[in-house]
């Protein structure tokens, strides 16, 4: 075998890795709906929601309550990546980005600015403010966000093919959370605060794309499981070290309710939130050196439909004919990414 | 902190018709299965790159 067919195979193998990483990331996001779910109407956050609903409001309750669980969805996630880490034999290489601040890590802490304060916070104020189905097709754009900023930014390749890839899972996600969306556009039950919302829905796919391509930009130098780590130790501090005891000087009663948490029923949901989230997003950015973040992104857009899928087998909500022709559409989308000819993908960034 | 009835109801009302008998332990059991085939994956993936 020449050189040439050599480096074609190992091509080859390195994007059908990339894509099975991103196909993982849409299976365990789509999975975290599960504890993600139903960790809201556990104590203390069932309990801390209505206390402070009776002195401020249903809309700030909603805001502190989704910050603290936030928080501990982040330390969960970093107990996972720990497990992962130390499977993997990453310890040392996680140190060793740790310290590397300039070149390495100030990418990740970035990220972490950009994916948990802007696009899981902006996320959960639009859950609150318009509703679930709006906030995740909002999440669901930030595929065309992150490809065009890491195209102009480090002119990463974005095939025409991958793009209509990406548009038609897009379409598919928004069909999926359609009915719902224009019940909740129509319904206006948060009346004149909506705007809120609407700004949310822009944070988190701001965020998120934004995330993507910072990531992408880190993953030039870095190793992906230590990077991630990294990203989401910068999370964890932003909640817990910041934003808690800011929320906690202006009078909320967050540490009292934190300490609640360590109750079984509730850690056990939060480990398997912190294990579907944490290898989700580790898996994520795995793909993104391999196939690109756009594509990387697009794939792991698939959780929307992975989502529907798992709550329709273990909450047994029947999914509408609109999420059927959401998921063929997300089905034709990867399939347009997957038949792309791999040597499209040789060379990932521009000239 | 113990989970009150009103809670216990609520968290068990969310897989009482769940399409997979015994829906309410499967999905951890499915859960820790996937991470470790991604854990499997990954180690594979370190061996190979």
């Amino acid at each position: 075998m020449d050189l040439k067919a050599l480096k074609k195979q190992e091509s080859k193998r390195k994007i059908s890795k990339g894509y099975m990483w991103a196909f993982f990331c849409a299976l365990f996001w789509g999975l975290w709906y599960l504890p993600g779910t139903a960790i809201w109407v556990l104590n203390p956050f069932d309990e801390m929601s209505s206390a402070i609903a009776k002195t401020s409001g249903d809309n700030v309750s909603l805001v502190v309550t989704a910050v603290l669980i936030t928080a501990f969805n982040a330390l969960a996630v970093m107990l996972a990546l720990m497990i992962w880490n130390g499977v993997l034999g990453k310890y040392g290489e996680l140190v060793r980005t740790l310290k590397e601040f300039k070149p390495c890590s100030k990418w990740f802490f970035l990220a972490s600015i950009f994916g948990g304060p802007m696009a899981v916070f902006g996320s959960f104020i639009a859950m609150g403010f318009i509703g679930g189905a709006f906030s995740a097709v909002a999440g669901l754009l930030y595929p065309v966000i992150g490809s065009i900023i890491a195209y102009y930014w480090y002119g990463e390749k974005i095939s025409k093919r991958a793009a209509i890839g990406i548009g038609v899972i897009v379409l598919g996600g928004i069909s999926i959370y359609g009915g719902g969306l224009l019940t909740e556009l129509s319904s206006g039950n948060a009346g004149n605060v909506q705007w809120i919302g609407y700004l949310g829905g822009l944070m988190a796919a701001a965020g998120w794309g934004i995330e993507g391509a910072i990531a992408g930009k880190g993953l030039d130098i870095a190793e992906p499981d230590a990077g991630l780590t990294l990203r989401f130790l910068g999370e964890t501090i932003i909640w817990w070290v910041i934003a808690i005891p800011i929320l906690a000087i202006i009078g909320f009663p967050m540490y009292s309710f934190a300490i609640q948490a360590f109750e079984p029923l509730t850690l056990l949901i939060l480990v398997f939130a912190g294990i579907t989230f944490g290898y989700c997003y580790v898996t994520w950015y795995k793909s993104f050196p391999l196939i690109g973040v756009g594509r990387g992104q697009g794939i792991g857009n698939l959780y929307g439909f992975c989502a529907v899928i798992f709550i329709f087998l273990f909450f047994g909500d029947v999914p509408a004919w609109t999420i059927l022709v959401g998921g063929t559409l997300c089905i034709l989308g990867s399939f347009i990414m997957f038949t792309e000819d791999a040597s499209a993908l040789e060379t990932l960034r521009g000239e | 902190m113990t989970q009150t009835a009103a809670a216990l109801e609520a968290y068990n009302a969310y897989w009482a018709n769940s399409i997979i008998p015994h829906g309410n332990v499967l999905w951890m059991v499915f859960i820790i299965v996937l991470a470790v085939i991604a854990l499997w994956q990954a180690r594979t993936f370190v061996s190979k790159f």
